[in-house]
């Protein structure tokens, strides 16, 4: 089985090749590792089955997801970006960092089966996938004081 | 030579990305169409052949994979090159879509010069 910092380290940096060609925004590490996401946030998450299963998430802040949205989209202004697009913008974020992960580990684990992705907007948002969970946690520093929380939920699949 | 394009992706901002980054890329279309669904693609070739169809593999209703096949089975799309853009990148997908007609493949995320080389050869 492939151990947590491979995952870690495949978390990151398909987390950086999407944000950096699709999104262009680079992501560092936090300058203050502690820092949280205060108050309404987006979560978007795609599940994941084979010889592991579970969840990949992404969790940003409401400005943090209009600016992402607003990048994808080629908008000037974040504050003009819908709910509707910034789900749809979090939802095909969450899908090609997904992807992207998936073709760094599928040497250790196969091919893993994926759904569609899915965006929630509330406060105090966190997938679980309950006990015999395994978690791998990325916190990145995304500019202008914002910080994106990525997760790597699995435990063993049944194939 | 004029050329026409179709854009088949279930998500607004993913096919507003490819549309950007096509122009990005420099290449240059007299007619592009968007399709949401597989549904929706079918019945625009049908009353408008394209060229060249970009077409998402992960859709609800009908997936990427049945889409190249029922192109297929249109006579009016028999010259249509049809592009898989996907972030899906299993060899056994991959396998499977080009032998039901599929021309080639573009992984998400991906880059302007990637869709120059991959529909470049398909312009002239």
């Amino acid at each position: 089985m492939i151990d947590e910092i491979c995952f870690s380290a495949a978390l990151l940096e398909g987390a950086k090749e999407v944000f950096e060609t699709m999104i262009f925004m680079d992501l560092e590490e936090p300058s203050e590792p502690d820092e949280q996401i205060e108050g309404d946030s987006f979560l978007g998450s795609i599940t994941f089955t084979n010889s592991i299963e579970g969840c990949l998430a992404i969790r940003c802040s409401v400005p943090c997801a209009k600016n992402i949205a607003a990048n994808m989209l080629g908008i000037d202004t974040p504050e003009e970006v819908n709910e509707e697009e910034v789900c749809d913008a979090l939802g095909e974020v969450t899908n090609m960092v997904m992807g992207s992960v998936k073709s760094r580990i599928q040497t250790e684990t196969g091919e893993l089966l994926v759904s569609i992705p899915t965006v929630i907007h509330g406060q105090n948002l966190a997938s679980s996938l309950g006990n015999r969970m395994s978690k791998v946690f990325v916190k990145v520093d995304a500019g202008d004081e914002e910080i994106i929380e990525f997760s790597f939920l699995y435990r063993e699949g049944d194939k | 030579m004029a050329k026409s394009l179709m854009i088949v992706d279930d998500s607004a901002t993913m096919r507003k990305i490819i549309m950007r980054t096509i122009r990005m890329s420099g290449l240059e279309f007299d007619r592009t169409e968007e399709a949401g669904n597989g549904v929706e693609a079918l019945e625009k070739l049908n009353a408008a052949p394209v060229d060249i169809m970009l077409c998402d593999i992960n859709m609800p209703e009908m997936s990427g994979t049945e889409v190249v096949r029922k192109v297929r089975e249109l006579s009016s799309c028999s010259e249509t090159k049809i592009i898989m853009v996907s972030t899906e990148s299993s060899q056994d997908v991959m396998d499977s879509v080009m032998a039901d007609g599929a021309n080639g493949f573009i992984a998400k995320p991906f880059t302007p010069e990637k869709f120059q080389e991959k529909l470049s050869p398909y312009m002239n």
